[in-house]
């Protein structure tokens, strides 16, 4: 069988972000700085969830595209 | 006519300020007036990846040069400011020019707190700006020894970037541990005990009583008689507010009291940042937050004030540190805790310790586990807005730090 590329979709919690930047530093087509971080973009997962775990604030939530499983946090 | 306003310093408050006046509307003139002569940048990577080589200068900037083309927002860059006349609503710069406002932001920020003995050594370092983490990057080379007086988060960062680089560290603590009036004593041992694992040589309980050499510092004397040699001295023991220019002002020099939206006791003059002491409806008294996330929400808290703009609501404070690839996070206010519950195995560097007063969770530090940060900011934050209900009133004293029931309870 062939192997799947995982898809993660990628939302901002507007109530914990603190505009860091550590997001737009690691996937700068992914994300964009405003008075919070906006996703703009699509970028490989590996990237998605590393921007994830540099969030200070922990404010980017990472699922699943397929299963709608919460990847991160 | 609009009103003119001008924000004094140069940091993160200062620009978020900024930001959230244009943001909401805000048209009239905005003058930026900072100490340094860089944009404002961000801090936090001077003790880790700008030491370390791996950011520089200009990854450091909070916006690039056009955006303050784009939002009309004057920067006047390396100007201090030397007085305040409230009475003729004017700030006074160093220079001597004077600057009218019709609402002033104070976010002059914090310096570092001084050691009269370490004066006049040209390999002695303290930590808060771009020049001063250039010139520690600077002696930060393979093999260097390197004495770092005080343990803490300052003093941590830089001995992790520093045995990341092949230095020496030895760190002379006054303390028995690191931290200790923020996460109890048992946990701040855990903090020595990671420095320990990495090469570093902690010395806790120990004061430098002389200093040998003389262009250079070249051996610390410890009060057990020890000598420390070393290359370079950092001495990181705390920050204080940079305020000393409001001597005479009517408002304190050591640091300016304002309410939760950043209002100081003169109408139409506000404060943000390290250089604020916020009132906090959670601990019920005034308090000095040395820390980024509150620098950022004070700031715009206080834009929002002068917009007459509702508040956001409050939320637990918060600061994290990186050391060792690790990520430490600390959440709310630990002060009074009488329990402190862990949750995994200090030993791999990965746990959770919830603080609780009167059963109640108040504060957390998080090591390695960033997952649950969420969760236990709601549960927090619940508290907080429960503790608000419960009290209403802002006169209750103050409840005991941290240290003072754990350390009683652990020792």
């Amino acid at each position: 069988m062939p192997q799947q590329t995982k898809c993660y979709s990628v939302r901002i919690d507007e109530t914990a972000c603190l505009a860091h930047g550590d997001c737009v530093d690691v996937a700068p087509g992914v994300f964009e700085l405003d008075d919070v971080a906006h996703v703009i973009g699509d970028g490989p997962p590996d990237l998605i969830l590393r921007a994830a775990e540099a969030c200070p604030s922990v404010a980017i939530i990472v699922t699943d595209a397929d299963t709608g499983e919460q990847v991160f946090p | 006519m609009k009103p003119d306003v001008v924000a004094v310093g140069g940091g993160l408050a200062a620009q978020r300020f900024c930001e959230t006046l244009r943001r909401n509307g805000y048209e009239g003139p905005i003058r930026l007036v900072a100490g340094e002569p860089e944009r404002p940048y961000d801090r936090p990577p001077l003790s880790k990846e700008f030491l370390a080589g791996s950011a520089g200068a200009d990854d450091l900037a909070l916006r690039p040069a056009r955006w303050y083309a784009d939002n009309a927002v004057e920067l006047l860059l390396g100007e201090r400011a030397a007085g305040l006349e409230p009475d003729r609503r004017r700030v006074r710069l160093e220079g001597g020019r004077r600057l009218k406002y019709d609402d002033l932001l104070i976010a002059t920020g914090s310096e570092p707190r001084r050691l009269p003995q370490f004066d006049g050594y040209a390999n002695v370092h303290y930590l808060r700006t771009l020049a001063d983490a250039a010139a520690l990057r600077a002696a930060l080379t393979p093999g260097a020894r390197i004495a770092i007086v005080g343990a803490g988060f300052i003093g941590q960062e830089v001995a992790a970037t520093a045995r990341r680089l092949g230095a020496e560290v030895t760190i002379v603590e006054a303390l028995a541990a690191p931290l200790e009036r923020i996460v109890g004593s048992v946990l701040g041992r855990w903090f020595a005990d990671l420095h320990r694992a990495e090469g570093v040589e902690v010395l806790l309980r120990r004061t430098v009583i002389g200093l040998k050499g003389n262009e250079c510092v070249e051996a610390l004397v410890l009060d057990d008689g020890r000598r420390i040699a070393c290359d370079a001295v950092v001495v990181g023991v705390g920050v204080k507010p940079a305020t000393g220019w409001l001597q005479g002002s009517g408002l304190s020099p050591g640091g300016v009291a304002v309410d939760p939206e950043g209002r100081t006791a003169i109408p139409r003059v506000y404060a943000a940042g390290d250089a604020a002491l916020a009132f906090d409806p959670a601990a019920g008294t005034h308090v000095r937050s040395e820390h980024w996330e509150a620098a950022a929400r004070q700031g715009a808290a206080a834009a929002r004030a002068l917009l007459g703009l509702p508040a956001e609501p409050c939320t637990p404070s918060t600061f994290w540190s990186d050391q060792y690839g690790v990520r430490i996070q600390h959440v709310g206010n630990g002060a009074g805790a009488d329990s402190v519950e862990l949750d995994g195995d200090p030993d791999t560097r990965s746990f959770t310790a919830v603080y609780r007063r009167r059963s109640l969770p108040v504060a957390a530090l998080l090591v390695g586990r960033p997952r649950e940060l969420p969760e236990i900011r709601r549960r927090l934050a619940r508290h907080v807005d429960h503790q608000e209900q419960d009290t209403g009133d802002r006169t209750r004293s103050r409840n005991a730090p941290a240290d003072e029931v754990l350390l009683g309870a652990n020792r």
